[in-house]
């Protein structure tokens, strides 16, 4: 028997904790951005991920994607800590108690609300070993210049590492489709390392998602 | 504060209001009083309103477990403490912002839809016994746009 004294008890329902009027503030009279933790955060104009690009090609010429995907593996490491540290204390639950709904719904409202566009998982490939993530809208697959290939490595790096947190197995994180390459939404396989170095090769001769998928998935039963 | 209200405060940047732009803050202080009457109301009776909730809902779902039930009644529970909020801050889009987005993910992969259609369609009709029609005025829209949010196909 359901009791509403019980529910109500509950001084705080699951709301949502990235919902942006409580989650940006800011103390403007000294310039900074926060979120509601007190930690800093900034709005980056869109040249700036430009030039970023732009500097790091210049300077580094094909390594860029490389510096690229490994500043988003740093940035994904310590983004993975604050943001299990941030839900774990919001909703006042251990992360292994925790429905895997709900930090995928914290994904998502924290992705959105910090302005990196949207962000969708998707786990129907998850019995082969692989875990696919869409976004649209990316800043940096706005931003970057005409490589031709998928370009989000930030974002490509983070996700190998949050996940790689998350699962405490050795990810890897590769895009196949990319908004700069004309197609609705960026997508990210994350699985394995090994069984994802070929995936990287396949990029390389722009082979397409479905193909990319459907060869390392044979890979497994082959 | 609503977003027209919002909006006026950028366009008074420079000039005071003219009398027609000033006519949408005396429509929102107007009211005022009222919503914090129905806001009272609606904080001072919350586990009155979902008492009787609670007991069809385990009437017509008899075979559901548990926790789901008690989640979707967490569900409207919030949405309703978020309604009363947004008629306080007289805000089309808060409830939007805040919370529909949020638990719309939920209602899917829980595909709670009919426990989420029942429990809407009680919580209103005992709403309707509990407030006047032009109370019910600054609720009903809220609700039924958190409804049509949770139930979306969105694929």
């Amino acid at each position: 028997m359901i009791e509403i004294d019980d529910l109500l008890k509950q001084t705080q329902l699951p709301g949502n904790y990235f919902a942006f009027n409580s989650y940006v503030r800011g103390d403007l009279e000294l310039g900074l951005l926060e979120n509601r933790r007190g930690d800093r955060i900034l709005a980056l104009p869109d040249t700036l991920v430009r030039a970023i690009y732009k500097g790091l090609e210049q300077e580094t010429g094909q390594a860029a994607r490389l510096v690229l995907f490994n500043c988003g593996r740093w940035w994904g490491k310590h983004f993975y800590v604050r943001f299990c540290e941030e839900i774990a204390e919001y909703y006042h639950q251990p992360l292994g108690s925790m429905e895997m709904i709900q930090f995928t719904q914290c994904l998502q409202q924290c992705w959105k609300t910090h302005g990196w566009g949207t962000l969708d998982i998707d786990g129907s490939y998850n019995q082969q070993g692989f875990l696919l993530i869409k976004t649209t809208h990316s800043p940096f697959s706005q931003e970057a210049p005409e490589w031709k290939r998928p370009v989000c490595y930030l974002e490509a790096g983070l996700f190998s590492i949050f996940f790689s947190q998350l699962t405490g197995r050795d990810l890897h994180c590769v895009q196949t489709t990319c908004q700069s390459l004309g197609a609705d939404y960026n997508c990210f396989i994350v699985g394995l390392s090994d069984r994802l170095k070929a995936a990287e090769a396949m990029v390389d001769e722009n082979q397409d998602h479905d193909t990319i998928l459907r060869q390392l998935c044979q890979q497994k039963s082959g | 504060m609503s977003s027209d209200v919002n909006s006026l405060l950028t366009q008074a940047e420079n000039r005071y209001l003219k009398p027609e732009e000033l006519q949408e803050f005396k429509r929102h202080t107007s009211t005022l009083a009222q919503r914090l009457k129905i806001y009272e109301f609606l904080r001072d009776r919350e586990a009155v309103i979902f008492e009787p909730i609670v007991e069809k809902l385990q009437t017509a779902f008899p075979e559901a477990q548990q926790p789901l039930v008690e989640k979707s009644l967490q569900h409207w529970i919030l949405i309703m403490r978020h309604c009363a909020m947004a008629m306080l801050l007289d805000d089309t889009d808060y409830l939007k912002n805040n919370v529909l987005d949020w638990l719309r993910g939920f209602v899917k992969t829980r595909q709670s839809q009919t426990i989420e259609t029942k429990i809407h369609e009680l919580l209103l009709a005992r709403l309707q016994e509990m407030l006047s029609p032009k109370a019910m005025i600054y609720l009903e829209d809220n609700l039924n746009l958190a409804k049509d949010t949770l139930l979306a196909n969105s694929d």
